[in-house]
């Protein structure tokens, strides 16, 4: 049965010759595409748990040699590598929690019609999407509010995204009215309705915007560069990487002078080098989304096709 | 509410209702009044920070102190002194929440109305107390004999204003205290649905209007000689002088122009190959075992998810001068030690590869759920007519995608100015700057990164924005005609 199913094309018919070449140069191109998106990453994973000193000569090119996961262990000396990750970690879950909720409460008020002037503030709020005021206006702005070099300036100027509120919007209005009337009718308030109702049927779509908030907050770094430039322990995580990777200077020697004696030796031993410590911070940055990332494709590709509805 | 309704009301709720409208403006502009430093009623000598406003000065004492460590130190003035304007200060924002309390309570029944007018008496008693301690702190300040001149004592205008506006508030709760009726015993706290799912959005709205429409006031920055930490004042206005420089200063309109072209090009190029998501997409649904086409579908879209600072790192890896490129050449024999990022070689097409690394696989995704929505029967019925598997793609698959593929183009048309900072700003290098800055870096270097021009990046980034408002005002209306519906 299977068999014979293989056989036919997609449309019923036999498959001819054409079709077997056409598929199989098919396949071929998307093995080469998923290498050409999955290599890089491969390459700086097998780099970081090699031997070092086939590291340093430029050895390791397809497979590790001498394995080792001294590297990872050696960045416990990165001081502001920790403090950068909570950072990170802190802003992820709390930014990403107040967004949602303020993203799921906002778009439940603009679904009741009777709200006062209801038109004129949505709009007021969807146009903000199409228009910003530019880097220094809104630099001057967070500064004035007294935001600048504090942790909060990554998260209460993305509370509001008007994006967000249309797509939660849109999902409970697609949700039958019937639940909420007779939930009003038994003398609930908004409030309650939105807890008990709302919230529960409209999981999938916030559980979409919580997943691309959540890889939004973890990949910023732009607001941590130019409303943190001076408050060092802010950094989010991305921007200490990418200090590090522009660093010239020798980040072994730096690392074992932040050290003991004994972490010191151990880093020596280890023949740390800067393409190796380089390596490694990529790669702790970079594991968190790759890890969560299977798990929420399901997740990512609805989000987009609530997006190309929405057009 | 409405017209008879309106009628039958006793003529003292309808004067009330007047008087409230002028509360609640009191009231709201008492509160946002507090956010601005210019507006300052703390800044009762110039050892007070200028960002110092109202808001901060109630909240933070260190913030108040910043500027004075040297003066506590030696004692020229007293730290009681800082600490009175501070309570006063903080009791005035209080008194501020309360009016706005009110403001808010107004909308509610009779019973609400008269709880709302008790905050009412004390908002507005507090911000005039608040203005008292801040008056008294300002005649400590102006006793002190010895340094008086780095000292230099005023009373700010917004001293007047805040306790304007408090005796205003005061006034009308107690006039509108006094002419409402008693409630009645089975009155309740209560307010009609309107205007509590208002009184519910309202934080949304000010939260929006905080971060997105407050910062377009500060495009006055482009008409003044402003340099960091510096005031707007009479005497640093330059009128248009930073607009006529952008088009007669020589290098400044090079700058331009060489911006602009590293901008148009890497928009354009990027518009140029737009086809190749459509393409892949295409593709991807020939694809017939359902594992495979989960594990493309997982992994070529990857790359959109990690950040630009990622990739930097994954193109170091790559193409440093000891990165995968020149160790694999060093397999075949060939000596290489390019380091293939510092360059100013090729950045444009450098630039669109990685933007393409990163993202087609995820744009290939928004037309493989295109796809999926096309009726089946249309192939079928192609089949039947003998259609082979190019021509279906041909003329089925494509047509059927065109309309989501215009509404792309034309964003990506109205979005040709904004290719965003983070890529361009990460392989930025010493010897690359020329051709990667696009209009969007270019901003951020004049204005933050180079710190030369706060008022030339505030004007660029002033038409940044019109040009791309009206690109895409342009490109709905074009929308319109050529398909019948709005894309925005």
């Amino acid at each position: 049965m299977r068999k014979q199913k293989n056989e036919l094309n997609h449309a019923g018919y036999k498959r001819t010759a054409g079709d077997r070449i056409f598929e199989n140069l098919n396949a071929l191109f998307f093995v080469l595409f998923m290498l050409l998106c999955l290599f890089p990453f491969y390459y700086l994973l097998i780099n970081t748990i090699s031997d070092n000193d086939l590291v340093a000569r430029g050895s390791i090119n397809f497979w590790p040699v001498g394995l080792t996961i001294s590297n990872y262990i050696a960045l416990k000396n990165v001081a502001d590598l920790g403090v950068a990750f909570l950072v990170t970690l802190g802003r992820t879950v709390i930014g990403t929690i107040t967004m949602v909720a303020v993203s799921a409460f906002a778009g439940y008020l603009v679904t009741k019609q009777e709200m006062w002037n209801r038109k004129f503030f949505y709009r007021m709020l969807v146009i903000t999407m199409y228009f910003n005021a530019g880097l220094i206006p809104m630099y001057l702005n967070i500064k004035m509010l007294g935001l600048t070099d504090t942790f909060w300036v990554y998260i209460i100027p993305a509370l509001v995204m008007p994006f967000n509120i249309i797509l939660v919007k849109t999902y409970i209005e697609s949700i039958p009215p019937d639940l909420e009337e007779s939930a009003l009718i038994d003398g609930a308030g908004y409030l309650k309705i939105f807890t008990s109702i709302i919230v529960p049927l409209s999981m999938p779509i916030l559980a979409t915007i919580a997943i691309f908030g959540a890889v939004g907050h973890w990949n910023a770094f732009i607001d941590s560069l130019i409303y943190n430039q001076t408050a060092i322990q802010l950094h989010t995580l991305q921007h200490v990487l990418y200090t590090y990777l522009n660093k010239t200077s020798n980040l072994a020697a730096m690392m074992n002078s932040g050290a003991d004696a004994a972490a010191a030796a151990q880093a020596a031993q280890a023949a740390l080098n800067n393409k190796v410590i380089k390596y490694t911070i990529s790669m702790v940055t970079i594991l968190p989304i790759l890890m969560v990332y299977p798990f929420m494709t399901r997740y990512f590709q609805k989000g987009i096709m609530l997006g190309a509805v929405k057009g | 509410m409405n017209a008879a309704l309106t009628r039958n009301l006793p003529l003292q709720h309808r004067a009330a209702d007047r008087m409230y409208y002028l509360l609640r403006i009191a009231a709201l502009f008492a509160m946002a009044l507090m956010f601005f430093p210019d507006i300052s009623s703390a800044k009762v000598t110039i050892l007070i920070n200028k960002s110092v406003s109202l808001f901060s000065a109630g909240i933070s004492y260190s913030g108040l102190i910043s500027d004075s460590a040297r003066p506590l130190r030696l004692e020229w003035v007293q730290a009681s002194t800082y600490q009175i304007l501070h309570y006063g200060s903080l009791i005035a924002v209080l008194g501020g929440l309360f009016a706005g309390a009110c403001g808010c309570m107004s909308l509610g029944s009779l019973r609400l109305k008269r709880l709302g007018n008790i905050f009412g008496i004390a908002g507005g008693g507090m911000l005039m107390l608040g203005m008292g301690m801040t008056y008294i702190a300002y005649r400590q300040f102006a006793a002190i004999v010895e340094k008086a001149d780095r000292i230099a004592a005023t009373l700010p205008d917004a001293v007047f204003i805040y306790a304007g506006l408090g005796l205003l508030i005061l006034l009308i709760s107690v006039i509108v205290q006094g002419i409402l009726p008693r409630a009645d015993k089975n009155d309740r706290f209560e307010m009609k649905a309107r205007y509590r799912l208002f009184l519910m959005f309202l934080p949304i709205v000010v939260l929006a209007f905080v971060f997105a429409y407050l910062p377009l006031y500060g495009w006055r920055y482009a008409f003044y000689d402003y340099q960091p930490g510096g005031t707007l004042s009479a005497e640093t206005f330059a009128g248009f002088k930073y607009f006529q420089a952008l088009f007669q200063n020589e290098s400044t309109r090079n700058d331009m122009i060489r911006v602009l072209r590293n901008t148009l090009v890497m928009s354009g190029l990027g518009i140029a190959t737009s086809w190749v998501p459509l393409v892949i997409a295409i593709l991807m649904a020939e694809i017939r075992s359902k594992f495979f086409l989960r594990s493309v579908q997982t992994i070529i879209t990857i790359p959109n998810f990690i950040s630009w600072v990622l990739v930097y790192a994954v193109a170091l890896a790559m193409f440093n001068t000891d990165g995968f490129l020149n160790g694999f050449l060093g397999l075949l024999g060939v000596q290489s030690d390019t380091n293939y990022l510092m360059g100013n070689q090729n950045i444009w097409l450098k630039m669109l590869a990685w933007g393409m690394w990163k993202g087609v696989g995820w744009s290939s995704i928004i037309y493989v759920a295109a796809i999926t929505g096309i009726d089946v029967h249309l192939y079928e019925a192609a089949t039947v007519d003998g259609a082979g598997r190019f021509q279906k793609m041909r003329y089925i698959t494509l047509p059927s995608l065109m309309p989501t593929y215009m509404v792309l183009l034309l964003l990506a048309v109205a979005a040709i100015l904004s290719n965003g900072m983070d890529q361009y700003y990460v392989f930025q290098n010493a010897q690359n700057t020329s051709t990667i800055e696009v209009l969007d870096l270019y901003v951020y270097n004049i204005g933050i990164g180079e710190g030369t021009s706060i008022p030339l990046s505030t004007i660029v980034g002033m038409f940044k924005t019109i040009i791309s408002v009206m690109l895409l005002f342009i490109a709905n209306n074009v929308s319109k005609w050529t398909r019948g519906e709005s894309i925005v």
